[in-house]
């Protein structure tokens, strides 16, 4: 006598689904939040404005109407000119001078630095391809 | 179907969940702006414990913090010194005999006198200039035991050497440390660690001294530093118009009336040796010496990679870098590899 053995459920059930979808969907985020933004950044051109180490303003560049004079108050005050292309220190009343001399930045990953001021304005996004990781100079 | 795809799926969120992310620190401190970066199980840790290298460097080396050794020994003429500045002074002795001069920690009084970098900029008279040219020279610095004393009115500044110490320290601590990958970039001090985020060589930019936002070069490197000094970002403009730019020339006292833009040092890690701070006083020293004596000082060592950027618009490199290197179209450059 023979006896045939039942095969094994197979076929999935709603919960297995759910299980799956669920691991898929945290694959995901957790793959974009790791390969998406190098370093925090975003897709559009973005300054971020920060005086000693707190981050006091981040603007989207790409989607400025038109120009935007910004007077940053750090321990001197700076009048930085924010625009679709990038940033500009146009005057500053810090001693060095250091921050308007580096000129306009324009690309993700540049920054200029006011020392005496401690004002950072750091350009994030929008790499293009090729882009330094670091620049020196 | 579903019970094959599952443990696929658990395997990807294992991948991705793997994967750390970097982990950034930005700091002032040694009259410069500090950016660091950390890929790694102990990155955050690795960031943590460079701060307090950065902060204890500073408290020690700092020309204005009174308590610091360099402080003492430029009012006192005399001082113990911590181990790092024990270290860092004797190396800067080695290295400014190594230049002959050209890179020398004993400016101090010099660079005070103009404080170009300072509140108060101005031209000194040549005579100012010429009482103090006798204080410059490292025979002028005496080590003993821990100690170190200055001839009288002399005086020293490291600044020209202290961030690239900084980076050796660092360097040494991200080796030690369970990292993939990091960067420090102390204000022109750079040292990139192991891969970038990509799992690629860091891509490192030598800026344009002469286009805003340009690049001069790119250079893909890893485990290694890049130092870059240049008078075009860091200078006064005086009444007459003259543009005095910051890096002084031992021998004159003056501004360094240099024929480069800019000179970039580049040095792999080596855990035995400081070459970050060779870096640093490298840079500083090319500089000086104008672009016939430094390719004359590099044929002659042959120890480390540079990269020149001249008054005349071409960008001078070592052969070593040649397959490290990649030039920028627009720069306006005329590239040209180093002979020894």
């Amino acid at each position: 006598m023979t006896t045939k053995c039942s095969p094994p459920e197979l076929r999935p059930k709603k919960l297995d689904i759910l299980v799956a979808a669920v691991v898929l969907v945290l694959a995901v985020v957790v793959a974009v939040g790791f390969y998406g933004p190098k370093l925090g950044q975003s897709d559009h051109l973005t300054a971020v404005i920060s005086v000693g180490e707190e981050v006091i303003e981040r603007v989207d560049l790409a989607t400025l109407k038109e120009d935007k004079l910004l007077t940053v108050e750090g321990e001197c005050t700076l009048n930085v000119l924010l625009s679709n292309s990038g940033a500009e220190v146009i005057l500053s009343d810090c001693p060095t001078q250091d921050c308007v001399h580096t000129g306009h930045i324009s690309r993700a990953g540049q920054s200029i630095v006011c020392l005496p001021g401690q004002v950072v304005i750091h350009l994030e996004g929008a790499s293009d391809e090729g882009a330094p990781d670091i620049v020196v100079g | 179907m579903m019970k094959k795809l599952l443990p696929l799926l658990l395997c990807l969120l294992l991948l991705t969940g793997c994967a750390p992310k970097p982990e950034s620190l930005d700091i002032f401190a040694m009259d410069t702006y500090m950016s660091l970066v950390a890929v790694g199980d102990e990155a955050f840790d690795a960031l943590q414990k460079s701060a307090n290298i950065v902060n204890s460097l500073e408290q020690a080396m700092s020309r204005t913090i009174d308590s610091s050794d360099v402080a003492q020994l430029n009012a006192t003429g005399s001082a113990a010194l911590r181990y790092d500045t024990a270290v860092l002074l004797e190396e800067a002795i080695a290295l400014s005999e190594a230049t002959l001069g050209s890179f020398d920690v004993t400016i101090a009084p010099l660079v005070a006198l103009w404080n170009i970098s300072g509140d108060n900029p101005r031209v000194p008279a040549q005579e100012e200039i010429d009482a103090l040219l006798p204080l410059v020279g490292s025979e002028h610095i005496h080590l003993s035991d821990g100690s170190a004393s200055l001839d009288e009115g002399c005086a020293i500044d490291l600044g020209g050497i202290a961030k690239g110490f900084a980076s050796d320290r660092i360097a040494q601590l991200y080796h030690e440390s369970d990292l993939s990958g990091g960067f420090v970039s102390l204000g022109g001090n750079v040292y990139v660690h192991g891969e970038n985020t990509d799992g690629e060589k860091w891509n490192v930019a030598i800026q344009h001294p002469e286009v805003s936002g340009g690049y001069a070069c790119m250079l893909s490197l890893t485990d290694a530093f890049v130092v870059t000094s240049g008078g075009y970002q860091r200078f006064f403009t005086a009444e007459d118009g003259t543009v005095y730019q910051h890096i002084l020339d031992p021998a004159t006292g003056a501004p360094a009336a240099s024929d480069l833009l800019s000179v970039s040092i580049i040095l792999p890690y080596d855990a035995d040796k400081l070459h970050g701070a060779m870096a640093d006083a490298y840079s500083t020293a090319l500089y000086v010496m104008g672009e016939a004596a430094a390719c004359d000082f590099w044929a002659g060592q042959q120890n480390f990679d540079m990269v020149l950027v001249t008054r005349d618009g071409r960008v001078l490199y070592t052969p070593n870098l040649i397959d490290h290197f990649t030039e920028v179209e627009d720069s306006g450059y005329d590239y040209q590899v180093l002979t020894a």
